[in-house]
């Protein structure tokens, strides 16, 4: 079996900058989004549909960003890791041709105690923008570590 | 026959919408089970490189099976856009708040996992509309944040997600 990085939660460093992530999503990565979620909102196929509703083409959908939030984690935590906390709010809009952008930090580690098994966390924030540096989708991930 | 699902909003008044709040629905359910095929789809749509979603050794002994890409949490439930029978596809309690908005976009997101998600792990979901705001103006449009919290659960009744979302729901700003 192939072995992979695991990430020890002593060697967690708070704060810690993550490698920034840049990912342009063409029309193609755009119609994923309904063939892979099963969302068929028109908005994220159709670019007729999302002009006529104040957008300039076809636009990424939640599922999507958050993907991209997690994927910068985990790239940086290993696969002895996952996410089990995560809020984003969504200020803005990736269309068509855009690129994501994410920049992440460490920003705590906690061991916590109160459940059946202690449970080794760290928490991140992680923003995401656009090509033009506007600020789309800031978030906080909470990544438990295996022990 | 079904039509195929529709994105056909429930359309009523600001106080037809406060009458679903406290509402919880019956447990709705994944036509399937969570597959290999949709969780490398999903990792290859974000490209996502993490071997818990494409090596099946590695995430047997790591995980117990292939992980569920939390992101894709509310795709599981999503009921396909067509299905061989008379009833139409019941999407998600959030669209069907009557409401006077033509369309919608997401507003925020938080959810936890207190466990994970493996491929075979047949979900259902419980939904309930927790709150709907007084209408409010912003720069798409006019129309109410309406937020929901929903309950995912696996087939033995273990609690795997719970899901606070909310989104606008709104008449764009400029028409055509």
């Amino acid at each position: 079996m192939k072995t992979y990085r695991r990430l020890a939660w002593e060697d967690v460093t708070v704060p810690t900058e993550l490698t920034e992530v840049v990912d342009t999503v063409d029309y193609q990565r755009v119609v994923m989004n309904p063939g892979a979620t099963w969302d068929y909102f028109p908005g994220h196929f159709d670019p007729e549909y999302a002009q006529r509703h104040g957008h300039p083409t076809i636009f990424v959908n939640t599922m999507h960003i958050a993907g991209f939030v997690d994927r910068i984690a985990t790239d940086w935590s290993g696969p002895y890791s996952r996410v089990v906390r995560r809020k984003v709010s969504l200020l803005g809009s990736f269309y068509a041709g855009d690129s994501m952008v994410g920049r992440g930090r460490v920003v705590d580690k906690r061991l916590e105690t109160s459940g059946e098994n202690p449970r080794h966390l760290v928490d991140l924030e992680i923003a995401v923008f656009n090509q033009r540096e506007e600020l789309c989708c800031p978030a906080e991930l909470t990544i438990e570590l295996s022990p | 026959m079904s039509e195929g699902i529709r994105y056909e909003f429930a359309f009523g008044t600001y106080d037809d919408a406060l009458r679903m709040v406290g509402v919880r629905t019956a447990p709705r359910y994944a036509g399937t089970a969570v597959s290999g095929a949709r969780i490398q789809h999903f990792a290859s749509m974000v490209r996502d490189p993490n071997p818990s979603y494409w090596d099946a050794d590695f995430a047997r002994q790591a995980w117990g099976g292939l992980i569920a890409p939390p992101a894709l949490l509310m795709g599981w439930v999503i009921p396909p856009p067509w299905l061989p029978s008379d009833e139409p596809p019941t999407p998600s309690i959030a669209i069907r708040v009557p409401l006077p908005g033509t369309t919608f976009i997401n507003a925020s997101n938080d959810v936890e996992f207190p466990t994970t998600i493996l491929e075979g792990d047949r979900l259902h979901v419980i939904e309930e509309v927790v709150s709907v705001s007084p209408e409010k103006k912003t720069r798409l449009g006019t129309g109410h944040f309406v937020e929901t919290c929903d309950e995912f659960h696996r087939a033995d009744g273990t609690l795997v997600a719970i899901n606070r979302n909310t989104l606008f729901r709104f008449t764009p700003a400029v028409q055509p």
